[in-house]
């Protein structure tokens, strides 16, 4: 767990942290912060982008990985209208855990919530512990869009986020989310602009998802 | 799924797009001439290249386009762009580098409607000689060094990057030229947007070439129309006024952009003229509709000048007016409290919080009916016993429990803050909170010679801003409460109803201490400032309620620790 817990007092914190917080870090801010305190039950995070020519709000809810506040971060999926299921390819405890994340995220949301998996640390190649094609494989089998990022090096966590939000704004054209019903996490703006909130997902000791975004 | 780099740089633009606008906008006008000193260089040393690479180095061309593209939204300095394209088209054949997510899903997203418009492209292989590209170029650096600086343009748009794209990638041959400006039109086109006679481009293009036969017939230049717009007064640089007409004609795309055009190879233009006429005929057979868009009867055919300077002066007046509206709203915006509560993320926490509070419920219900009668009974005495602990005290009592100050203010809210909370187990973070306090009270002080307007901006702003970071502390209150492993019911809803206490007392703090600076200005308008103060005190008390239904919405919070 190098860089991620090096500096790290907090054992536990290095211990579940597949990088959720990083990654959205990375995303609304540009940089990368390899220190973090640990995430509890859930922090916030927001970008605007433009999809379509119109300005999306995204509001990133970045979920704890801990068990402990595992039923906490339960209640936010509901009023998700997407999910970053994340796990760091250097632990393969992260990867086996995804089932059970995808089953409570699947069990607590919207049933059209757009998952995208995420294997996150790509930067870290030579300490890789699961292979690429087995987290392809994974999101074949479950239906999700799979990426490999990198919240170091910024590597893909862009297209992570805007594909997530496309997929949503997909959706929205094509009718699946009912935008005039905030429980799907999709609120028009008051000032032109679409928020679509994706929402929370997360994966602890295996995956965690940064929620994507509600409004 | 074909993978290239184009697609990746597409990608990275299309999420930064919104960003970058501004910055945008600001490069579009002094980039041209620094690039064209720039490419200058680049020409002489690739020219020779491409005249020994030729095919595949326009292919090659074409990515390095993207990167222009690439390079231009991203704010680097055009210099070391430049070099580093240089470099790329000196290495590139081999080196492409292999980024390769198989799955982007980025496809459908392609705003230039570049792959219609690359594949249609004419590919005629063409190798100018380096002295006579030199010459060329140099003749373009003349031509473009007194910049005149365009109309502001508000999005980049497909034509500033073909213009740098043709300017940083003109050494590699008219081929790439052609294909490009051909998209740069085909995307023109395919906007919907009407366009002069393609008979006329057609014409026009071979006249020119009866003019200029030798020096220019393979000859990209990039030109931009000077601020009159009056590019036919330029005797024998009729090549850029085909080009002229057709942008007069898309008069949207002026707006956008600016006034730049292009004028390319006599090749390119006998392309885009039959590329036009196709585009045009579609469903308009005889361009009748066409024709009446435009206002092109035979008998008052348009000066380009004129239709130049119309579109402009209509995109002038439109953008005026649009700004005038935008910054009419954004006074009214301003001082709307719940729009202020939203820009503070108050919404944010507040659903937050009702998320945990409903699934709270639901496991509460769960519980109780996992229980037999008697035990649901006891359980329900449990949670009436529970719901009337947990209230809040009459407002008056807290005016009465004033505590005189003593020290700095935000300091003695800090202390009550910690004083509320003491009996919990948690640790809560009140910084945000105290350092907004402390902000405002800074402002209060520091500023002088305000008019009433800003002061009762900032009053509402304060007060929603304050409200939100106490949304946020409800919040994470009640999760920490719900991890924590020690629950006791009575410490948790005194905490909570103490810390409503304290919050629902700084919401009026602040809203006196704004009154109050309203008061010591010496206003003219004495009823305006009435007017102000009587709303600052009833936005306070939308903020009180916004700190009661937080309060309320915890209960359950509360209710499942005591079962």
């Amino acid at each position: 767990m190098t860089f991620f817990n090096k500096f790290n007092k907090n054992l536990k914190s290095s211990i579940t942290s597949v990088g959720k917080s990083c990654l959205l870090l990375q995303f609304t801010d540009k940089r990368f912060q390899p220190v973090h305190d640990l995430t509890i039950g859930v922090e916030f995070g927001a970008r605007m982008i433009t999809i379509d020519g119109k300005q999306i709000k995204l509001q990133i809810w970045d979920t704890a990985g801990q068990e402990a506040f595992r039923s906490i971060t339960r209640s936010y999926y509901r009023g998700a209208a997407g999910a970053l299921l994340v796990y760091d390819i250097t632990r393969r405890d992260t990867f086996n855990h995804l089932t059970t994340w995808l089953e409570d995220a699947r069990q607590h949301s919207n049933s059209n919530m757009v998952i995208m998996l995420i294997g996150n640390k790509s930067d870290l190649e030579s300490r890789r512990e699961v292979k690429k094609e087995e987290g392809e494989a994974f999101a074949r089998e479950h239906g999700l869009v799979f990426m490999e990022t990198s919240a170091k090096t910024a590597a893909n966590v862009e297209e992570a986020f805007i594909n997530t939000a496309k997929e949503i704004y997909e959706k929205i054209q094509e009718g699946v989310f009912d935008i005039h019903n905030e429980a799907n996490g999709i609120k028009i703006g008051p000032q032109h602009y679409t928020n679509a909130n994706a929402g929370a997902a997360k994966g602890a000791g295996a995956g965690g998802a940064a929620p994507g975004g509600c409004c | 799924m074909p993978s290239s780099d184009s697609e990746d740089f597409e990608s990275a633009d299309e999420g930064q797009s919104y960003e970058k606008k501004d910055r945008k906008k600001r490069l579009s006008s002094s980039n041209y001439s620094d690039n064209a000193l720039e490419s200058d260089q680049n020409v002489a040393k690739s020219a020779a290249q491409s005249s020994n690479v030729g095919k595949p180095a326009d292919k090659q061309q074409d990515a390095d386009g993207w990167d222009d593209f690439d390079i231009d939204d991203n704010d680097t300095n055009i210099a070391t762009a430049s070099d580093r394209n240089d470099n790329k088209s000196k290495s590139s054949v081999s080196t492409k580098p292999a980024v390769k997510e198989s799955n982007t899903g980025w496809d459908d997203f392609d705003d230039w409607g570049q792959d219609d418009g690359y594949s249609n492209a004419p590919r005629e292989p063409a190798k100018p000689k380096l002295a006579e590209l030199d010459a060329e170029l140099n003749a373009i650096k003349d031509k473009m060094a007194p910049t005149p600086a365009p109309a502001p343009a508000p999005t980049g748009g497909g034509w500033g990057w073909s213009m740098h794209s043709l300017l940083n990638t003109a050494t590699a041959g008219i081929t790439t030229l052609t294909s490009q400006v051909s998209q740069g039109i085909t995307t023109v086109l395919e906007t919907g947007i009407g366009a002069p006679e393609p008979e006329e481009l057609a014409r026009k293009a071979s006249q020119i070439k009866e003019s200029k036969p030798s020096s220019s017939s393979n000859t990209p230049s990039v030109e931009q129309v000077p601020e009159s717009a009056s590019a036919q007064s330029k005797d024998g640089d009729g090549a850029y006024l085909p080009f002229g007409n057709l942008i007069s004609g898309v008069t949207k795309f002026v707006e956008t952009t600016g006034p730049k055009v292009i004028s390319g190879g006599l090749d390119t233009l006998e392309t885009i003229g039959k590329k036009t006429m196709e585009i045009l005929q579609d469903g308009d057979p005889g361009l009748v509709k066409k024709r009446a868009m435009l206002g092109l009867s035979s008998e008052d055919k348009p000066v380009l000048s004129q239709v130049l300077r119309e579109a402009r002066e209509k995109a002038e007046q439109e953008e005026d007016k649009t700004e005038g509206v935008v910054e009419e709203k954004r006074v009214v915006e301003v001082v709307n409290y719940e729009n202020l509560f939203n820009d503070f993320d108050g919404p944010v926490y507040l659903e937050a919080l009702k998320l945990l509070s409903s699934q709270t419920s639901m496991r509460i219900e769960e519980q109780k009916r996992t229980l037999d009668a008697a035990n649901r009974q006891a359980m329900e005495e449990t949670l009436e016993m529970v719901v009337e602990i947990y209230e809040l005290p009459e407002k008056e009592e807290d005016e009465d429990d004033e505590p005189s100050p003593e020290g700095p203010k935000p300091d003695a809210f800090h202390e009550r803050l910690q004083a509320a909370t003491q009996d919990l187990s948690i640790k809560l973070q009140f910084q945000p909170v105290v350092k907004q306090y402390k902000e405002v009270l800074d402002w209060l002080s520091n500023t002088e010679d305000v008019t009433v307007d800003v002061i009762y901006k900032q009053a509402v702003s304060s007060l929603a801003q304050a409200t939100s970071l106490s949304m946020h502390l409800y919040h994470k209150t009640s999760e920490l409460i719900l991890a924590s492993k020690i629950r006791s019911t009575v410490d948790e809803s005194t905490a909570l109803s103490q810390l409503t206490v304290v919050l629902r007392k700084h919401i009026s703090d602040l809203a006196a201490q704004f009154a109050e600076k309203l008061n010591s200005i010496s206003a003219d308008n004495k009823q305006q400032v009435n007017e102000y103060i009587t709303n600052i005190f009833l936005e306070a008390g939308n903020s009180s309620t916004y700190l009661e239904t937080a309060f309320q919405l915890a209960l359950p919070i509360i209710q499942i620790g005591a079962i």
